[in-house]
């Protein structure tokens, strides 16, 4: 009787189990495989970041602000120069400069992924519905839950917390280069196919112009899901603004936390308005 | 230019299955209850000759669009032929490969559409030169020839503007201009004017018809206004429900609609502009007309019941026409409505217009003399005359007599109108 209440009780499904000994099987013998998958981010982030350090923390102050005001307006660069003074002269300028690092990194490859499959999916409604779900387990995964495997995959470190932030920050670009090109004026396209367009001059003369501020939004959404992964990747010692945060937390030292998170707000506020000054231009 | 050949073209899943049911005379209604597919285009085939404007006219649904985009194939026509004669020979159309089709839409057939088709990212200029670029002509050559063609439909300085700066009228230019500047021979053009506004659309009528008589490109108009296929077309064809129901002149259209379809449509049209005094002319000498008289060798007609105005005529030509005895004064007709001031108007004279005038000018010649009309070709021969029950039924669009009618259809070519 009991067990017709409760059914659950009769059998437990070892999914867990499943997956653990899958990630094992696939630690052991695909090492190489994601090893090659390591390299080429590495060398990415690496340049970026030592990029980002060789440059004079004033000037790159400056350089922030300007493309702040190139992209929106004067009044951003204002306030860029003013947030990311505030973030330097709280002692974080190091750490957001990481961080920074690591969010350029992933965006790359975002983009180098993304904007390639969201044109495919644009052009094939079979591939669209077959990535849709996949995208969608990316996007509703808890961010936490995407750093076990990849520990167990990658190891800890910087490169591992990149790659887990290139997962977890695809699906957007993925979805909206997908959605910008289907929604190109078709009597546009049937022009440029009327005039004897092959099918790359459609793409790049027509579709992808055309898609460019639909494209844009895509990378925006992009770069502030990386930024909030990249923080949560300090959990695997991804470094950066995240680290104070969590030192905060454990050692329940509010104001060191706070600084951290001050920092994280700010970046993602002059981030977010750069990139959406981009793509009002485009 | 274009010749094509019992074309089909049926929407759905294994299209083909409904070619052996046309064929079998089954209504197309029957065929989309049966088997789900719907014909767009039955069995439909005509030829464009070199330099003319061949409008296409149906309402929506009737597959005009579908038959002109089988034409360079944006839509893959399901059976017949599409042929296109070139400098190099005859094109089968219909069986060129994906290279092959390219070449042709670049080199060949350029095309306008209804909603224009501009690329809003591309400055105007760029937008002409689309078609050279697509090409690979190198960007100071594809530039100039767009400007050139910027300046030919009348937008002379616009080439740096984006087209959402421009009016509607505007960027259809831009759109005509387009389909210019690769020099294709044909001009395939989708209801270009159906977006625009009233006055504008007569106005790119006119336009269009300007630069076609600069250019001599070989036209394929697609509308659904009558009156626009009237005005513009050398030749117009009636389309209904995928089949073309008739070919002809305007005014072959207009004076024999062959089926009921097309005299409904062309119950509502505007003729004035179309038919042409010879055809509403009652011949003279003819039924209608006794001999009055002769003087020096020159026979008088009048027209029976109408004692008073009598037609002189010497070998067939005019001589000169008298109201009750007097003769009076003969203007051309082509003068009389060069004259503006209103106090040369209404006297009495007899205007002599044309075989091609049209009733508009022929009814406009009637505000300056009431007399009835004589029309006479070239040589002065006399073909007939109107009065104004010739002018009643010519709105009404019908012939004077079945006498004129044998004439008429007996000696005009179906170009008559080139």
């Amino acid at each position: 009787m009991t067990t017709f209440l409760n059914v659950f009780d009769t059998y437990t499904v070892p999914l867990d189990q499943w997956v653990q000994a899958g990630v094992d099987w696939l630690s052991i013998n695909a090492r190489g495989f994601f090893q090659a998958i390591k390299w080429p981010v590495e060398q990415v982030l690496d340049g970026i970041e030592m990029l980002l350090q060789v440059v004079p923390p004033t000037i790159m102050l400056v350089l922030i602000a300007l493309l702040a005001w190139r992209t929106v307006g004067w009044k951003m660069g204002l306030f860029a120069l003013a947030a990311m003074g505030l973030v330097g002269f709280t002692g974080m300028w190091e750490l957001t400069m990481t961080t920074l690092s690591m969010v350029l990194a992933a965006v790359v490859f975002c983009v180098v992924v993304g904007v390639p499959l969201g044109i495919v999916a644009a052009r094939s409604d079979t591939f669209a519905s077959g990535i849709r779900p996949v995208l969608d387990v990316m996007q509703t995964t808890p961010a936490f839950v995407y750093l076990v495997p990849v520990v167990m995959l990658f190891g800890i470190g910087t490169v591992a917390g990149v790659l887990a932030t290139i997962v977890f920050a695809l699906p957007p670009i993925i979805r909206l280069t997908n959605l910008g090109i289907r929604q190109v004026e078709p009597e546009a396209v049937e022009a440029a196919v009327a005039f004897g367009s092959s099918p790359s001059q459609i793409l790049f003369k027509v579709q992808m112009p055309l898609a460019m501020p639909t494209i844009m939004a895509g990378l925006n959404q992009t770069i502030m899901l990386s930024l909030s992964m990249v923080v949560i990747a300090a959990l695997i010692g991804a470094g950066g603004l995240g680290t104070p945060v969590f030192r905060g937390l454990n050692s329940l030292n509010v104001g060191l936390a706070a600084v951290g998170g001050l920092g994280i707000v700010l970046l993602a506020i002059v981030l977010d308005r750069i990139t959406q000054g981009l793509s009002e231009n485009t | 230019m274009i010749r094509v050949e019992h074309l089909f073209k049926v929407f759905g899943d294994e299209p083909e299955r409904a070619l052996p049911m046309l064929e079998e005379g089954r209504s197309k209604a029957d065929i989309r209850e049966e088997t789900g597919l719907t014909v767009g285009v039955n069995d439909v085939s005509f030829e464009l000759e070199p330099g003319e404007v061949f409008v296409i006219m149906g309402l929506s649904g009737s597959g005009k669009s579908t038959l002109l985009r089988c034409i360079n194939r944006l839509i893959e026509p399901l059976s017949g032929k599409v042929m296109l004669t070139t400098d190099e020979g005859e094109i089968d159309v219909t069986a060129l490969n994906d290279a092959e089709l390219r070449e042709l839409r670049r080199e060949r057939m350029s095309m306008v559409f209804q909603g224009f088709g501009l690329f809003p990212h591309r400055t105007v200029l760029d937008n002409v030169a689309f078609g050279q670029e697509v090409r690979g002509s190198p960007r100071e050559e594809r530039h100039r020839v767009a400007r050139e063609m910027l300046n030919i439909v009348g937008l002379e300085g616009w080439g740096d503007s984006k087209p959402n700066e421009l009016s509607g009228g505007m960027q259809q230019r831009v759109g005509l201009a387009r389909a210019l500047a690769t020099q294709a021979n044909v001009l395939l053009m989708d209801e270009p004017f159906s977006a625009l506004d009233p006055l504008i659309k007569v106005n790119m009528q006119n336009e269009l018809l300007r630069i076609q008589g600069e250019l001599h490109r070989t036209i394929l108009f697609i509308t659904h206004d009558l009156d626009e296929a009237l005005r513009i077309g050398t030749r117009v064809a009636i389309m209904d429900d995928g089949e073309i129901v008739q070919i002809g002149t305007p005014e072959e259209i207009i004076v024999e609609p062959r089926t009921e379809y097309v005299a409904d449509f062309v119950e509502h049209a505007d003729p004035t502009g179309v038919i042409t005094a010879r055809t509403v002319a009652v011949p003279v000498p003819g039924q209608r007309f006794e001999e009055s008289g002769e003087e020096d060798g020159t026979t008088y007609y009048r027209r029976t019941g109408y004692p008073d105005v009598s037609y002189g005529m010497r070998d067939g030509r005019f001589v000169d026409m008298r109201v009750d005895g007097e003769p009076v004064e003969a203007i051309r007709l082509d003068d009389a409505l060069k004259e503006e001031t209103p106090e040369i108007r209404r006297r009495d004279a007899v205007l002599l217009c044309g075989p091609r005038a049209t009733l508009k000018q022929v009814l406009r010649g009637r505000t300056y003399s009431r007399l009835p009309q004589v029309v006479v070709d070239s040589d002065d021969r006399v073909l007939g005359v109107i009065s104004e029950n010739e002018l009643v039924h010519g709105i009404l669009y019908k012939r004077a007599n079945e006498e004129a009618a044998v004439a008429h259809v007996g000696d005009a070519p179906a170009t008559a109108r080139r």
